[in-house]
């Protein structure tokens, strides 16, 4: 099922959670909602399972006005964030729960309920522990219980809030791709939030990136990472260098390259991974930079070398595959010249280079 | 105030303090805790039992047994069973609007909730002699309608009423406040109705809470002297609750009788910490609950 | 945003607080009102006239005098007792802790039979002490007891899970930087409890002003030497003085209301630290 929120505003007193968002979810994807905290991220998703109410705004199902609809009727799956387990409930009664309690007409007979709860936690590969309660149940095994939970009454939507927040790493990433897989076997609309880009980025169909009430970008993980639309996207998504230069009639100019940028003068900012800085002890002119090696940390599959530029005493930061590093045994204190391999640029904002995350 | 500070969240028993007091100093405070708790609470507890006792088990008996002890426990019964369920409805109400929505003036209502453990129990009477007394706000139109509501057992309903006021609805607003609203909110987006969540996530989640404030509640009303005794008029065999009943039968000097029917409060009391001990231990035991290492993962 | 924020999908709102403002009035407010009204009945020089005559200053006197030292009894013993409970093991400790609780469970007129029985001449404790030339019964000795007896639980459930949440590390952190053990409790556990120690001794006033059975029965009544102010309210009830007892009435409300704001008033500071 399609879902859509049209300009969607909703305040906490004086804190803005949304402002103005408008959003369409495709059919059948698996979508992400990423942001650091307090980006409304979580509101947007409450918002759409009906868990709270928009100040301004509509939702539609399936084009449908869905607005008004009760939480009870909208036929959305939620995983909460700490699972909400019925805690006096065993693993089974919570899973048939949302069965249990639809009226008489359609509740279906107690052999039904008994085929498909079970049916469900063989999904989530705990059938085994169905007679357990929920405080015998590991994070992980629990986070899988409140997804059958969800998944039992049969929503057209599945909406999950940080569902791996409260595990621990390792745990993490197992459920991650337990959940991409699970997915590509139901096929159920499903919306995440979460604010680890790792999480986002090989989890999901496609990404919302939000930031203070507003939605930055949307795209594919492919699209949001290699074409970043804004500074805040690009500085949220990994390790930025940033350089400075300034706009004339459009256009900037930065080692020996000139980018179109979404102004007409003013400060811009260059921003580079540190994956693509090249470092060199030959190139001189043409778009390099002198800087001095400050620090090199050599442990794990990248390095990581901090410079310091010669004529303004920026920090670089650089990492290099293993491989390369061997090659050339860059040293502590050398001068060597460096330039980024790929940049974006984006006009200084106010704030533009300054996130905070 | 009042009986209303549980601690339901007791950490593990700490294990032996690598920094601490000397022995002697330790045995000390001890020894100065437990002498002061016997001379207080333990010794006069221990006197309503022998005090009770001095003449023998038949003495005790009668004493329990006269139609004016059996009419006052009667009527302690009574209110208590009037005055219960009645805080029992209004803190389940409150806790409800209370720890589920945001509104203002949310902690004036909270203040107002506890009004009555800030007011002298004397008072808590007095209240209601001004309202249906004689000279009362409604005191002549009572007596033209022949109602008699003070110095008669309405009057001692509605002073037990008032000083239990607070009991359930103070045990259960932190409760409840801990607990959160998720296990509600993921039963209403599971399909559930109102009801059907309050009766089938909310109480089950607060059942032990709501034991221990219906606990309390009901020690207080039982064991309440000085609200009653203001409105009760002290008719014996008619509007006298079992402390009204301890107190006259005090004061004619018949102690043995007076320890006889105070020994059944104590024990009430006694009952009523232990049924608070048990209301803890599960209320932890659901609390910390929480495995500490990863059960494992594959099957049996 | 969290899952602390409270949603509005849960139903019920308008009923149950519709009913709890509707019962809170009924039960609470428009009773308790009624003190305030009669009052008004009387003139300003007649309130204050009756509520300034000596036997009633007299018995503010004994009742915010014995009262505040009780309070400060509890404080001490209070702060030994929960410290003893939560640091030390012993054997009966599970019981002490659990009696405790008494004086919240035990009805005040059995309490004050029984401390009257046991203080009184030829009670257990009575019967040593008074060779010594130290009365309880009967004076305000007496009257204290009964405050203290009942003010304790008030102090050690207040102290007590603070006690237990101070992170031993914070002694050990001391201590590793060489500080005695006076030093620690002085300077680091002191202040940590203290909050809550002013709050459960303001609790453990409050409760003492207004109690009335315990004290009746031990203290022996005499007007001007062992009267608390609770009793008098009676006293003028019997003697249909209606609108004497209410004035006085008042004066407690008033007093008892202050440190109802207090007490939340030092709770709201206690939740900022």
């Amino acid at each position: 099922m399609s879902i859509e929120a049209k300009n969607i505003s909703k305040t906490f007193g004086s804190f803005t959670a949304l402002n103005d968002v408008s959003i369409q979810f495709p059919s059948g994807k698996l979508v992400a909602l990423l942001g650091p905290s307090g980006s409304g991220k979580t509101t947007l998703l409450r918002i759409i399972a009906g868990l709270e109410v928009a100040d301004k705004g509509s939702v539609y199902f399936e084009g449908e006005h869905a607005t008004e609809r009760s939480a009870k009727d909208r036929r959305v799956g939620f995983v909460f964030q700490h699972y909400a387990l019925f805690r006096h409930m065993s693993v089974f009664e919570n899973v048939a729960f949302g069965l249990n309690v639809k009226p008489r007409e359609t509740r279906p007979s107690k052999e039904e309920i008994h085929e498909r709860v079970m049916k469900l936690l063989k999904l989530v590969q705990l059938d085994w522990l169905a007679d357990r309660r929920p405080s015998q149940l590991s994070g992980g095994q629990r986070q899988r219980v409140a997804l059958a939970r969800a998944l039992a009454v049969e929503p057209k939507v599945l909406l999950l809030d940080e569902p791996f927040g409260a595990l621990d790493a390792k745990v993490r990433k197992e459920l991650r791709r337990w959940l991409r897989r699970l997915h590509d076997e139901i096929h159920v609309t499903s919306i995440f939030v979460t604010h680890d880009v790792d999480e986002a980025l090989e989890v999901a169909d496609e990404i919302v990136v939000m930031n203070a009430g507003r939605i930055e970008q949307i795209g594919t993980p492919d699209r949001v990472y290699e074409h970043p639309a804004n500074s805040f996207v690009y500085h949220f998504l990994g390790n930025v260098n940033l350089f400075h230069t300034r706009i004339h009639d459009g256009q900037a100019h930065f080692a020996n390259q000139t980018f179109d940028v979404q102004a007409d003068s003013g400060a811009a900012l260059v921003h580079a991974r540190p994956h693509d800085i090249e470092l060199s002890r030959e190139e001189t002119g043409g778009g390099w930079m002198r800087a001095c090696i400050r620090y090199v940390h050599a442990i794990g599959p990248l390095v990581r070398i901090e410079l310091i530029q010669a004529d303004n005493q920026q920090i670089i930061e650089a990492e290099l595959s293993r491989e390369r590093y061997a090659e050339q045994r860059f040293a502590t204190g050398e001068m060597v010249s460096v330039r980024p391999r790929q940049v974006k640029v984006f006009p200084a904002g106010p704030a533009a280079g300054d996130y905070s995350i | 105030m009042a009986g209303t500070i549980s601690h339901f969240h007791k950490p593990p028993e700490r294990k032996q303090i690598s920094v601490g007091e000397p022995r002697a100093v330790r045995w000390l405070l001890i020894a100065i805790a437990l002498l002061f708790l016997g001379l207080v609470l333990v010794v006069p507890l221990v006197a309503v039992f022998t005090e009770a006792l001095r003449k023998g088990w038949v003495a005790y008996g009668q004493a329990l047994i006269e139609p004016d002890a059996l009419s006052a426990i009667r009527l302690t019964l009574i209110a208590a069973s009037i005055a219960v369920p009645l805080n029992l409805i209004f803190g389940l109400s409150a806790s409800w609007a209370i720890t589920k929505f945001q509104f203002r003036g949310k902690n004036l209502l909270l203040t107002l909730i506890d009004l009555p453990f800030a007011v002298s129990p004397v008072i808590s009477g007095l209240i209601y002699v001004l309202m249906f007394g004689m000279q009362g706000w409604l005191g002549p139109w009572l007596q033209e309608h022949d109602i008699k509501i003070v110095f008669a057992v309405p009057g001692i309903v509605l002073a037990t009423l008032f000083v239990t006021f607070p009991f359930v609805a103070r045990e259960l607003i932190p409760l409840m406040q801990a607990q959160g609203s998720d296990e509600e909110e993921s039963a209403i987006v599971l399909g559930a109705s109102g009801w059907q969540t309050f009766r089938k996530v909310t109480l089950p989640n607060i059942k032990w809470g709501l034991l221990y404030g219906i606990i309390l509640c009901n020690a207080r009303a039982m064991g309440e002297f000085g609200a009653v005794s203001v409105v009760s008029g002290h008719i014996r065999g008619l509007t006298n609750t079992m402390p009204l009943h301890v107190e006259i039968l005090y004061n004619e000097y018949n102690f043995v009788a007076a320890f006889a029917v105070a020994s059944l409060l104590a024990l009430l009391a006694l009952l009523t910490l232990v049924l608070k001990n048990i209301v803890e231990w599960q209320t932890n035991r659901n609390l910390h609950s929480e495995p500490l290492i990863e059960p494992p993962e594959n099957r049996p | 945003m969290s899952s602390s924020q409270k949603s509005n999908v849960l139903p019920g709102f308008g009923l149950s607080l519709g009913f709890t403002i509707f019962y809170l009035s009924l039960v609470v407010l428009i009773p308790l009102s009624a003190v305030f009204i009669k009052t008004a009945t009387l003139s300003w020089a007649e309130f204050w006239e009756t509520v300034t005559t000596p036997r009633v200053i007299q018995s503010y006197k004994l009742s915010f005098g014995a009262s505040a030292l009780s309070a400060l009894i509890n404080g001490l013993f209070g702060f030994i007792v929960s410290w003893v409970l939560v640091r030390y093991r012993f054997p009966g400790k599970k019981i002490i802790d659990a009696i405790v609780d008494l004086p919240f469970a035990l009805p005040t007129a059995v309490a004050g039979i029984a401390l009257t029985a046991v203080y009184s001449k030829n009670g257990w404790i009575g019967s040593l002490i008074e060779p010594l030339g130290i009365k309880v019964a009967f004076t305000r000795l007496g009257v204290l007891l009964a405050l203290t007896f009942i003010g304790l639980p008030f102090v050690v459930r207040t102290i007590q899970p603070v006690l237990e949440d101070l992170e031993i590390e914070f002694e050990e952190a001391a201590a590793s930087l060489g500080a005695s053990r006076w030093q620690t409790i002085r300077k680091i556990i002191f202040p940590a409890v203290f909050p809550a120690l002013l709050t459960g001794v303001a609790m453990s006033f409050a409760r003492a002003l207004g109690e009335y059975g315990s004290v009746v029965f031990i203290s022996g009544n005499m007007p001007m030497k062992t009267e608390i102010t609770p009793l008098l309210i009676i006293t003028k009830l019997e003697q249909y003085d209606t609108a004497g007892a209410t004035a006085i009435a008042v004066v407690m409300l008033v007093s008892s209301f202050s440190l109802l704001l207090l007490i939340n008033l030092l709770q709201a500071w206690r939740a900022r630290r």
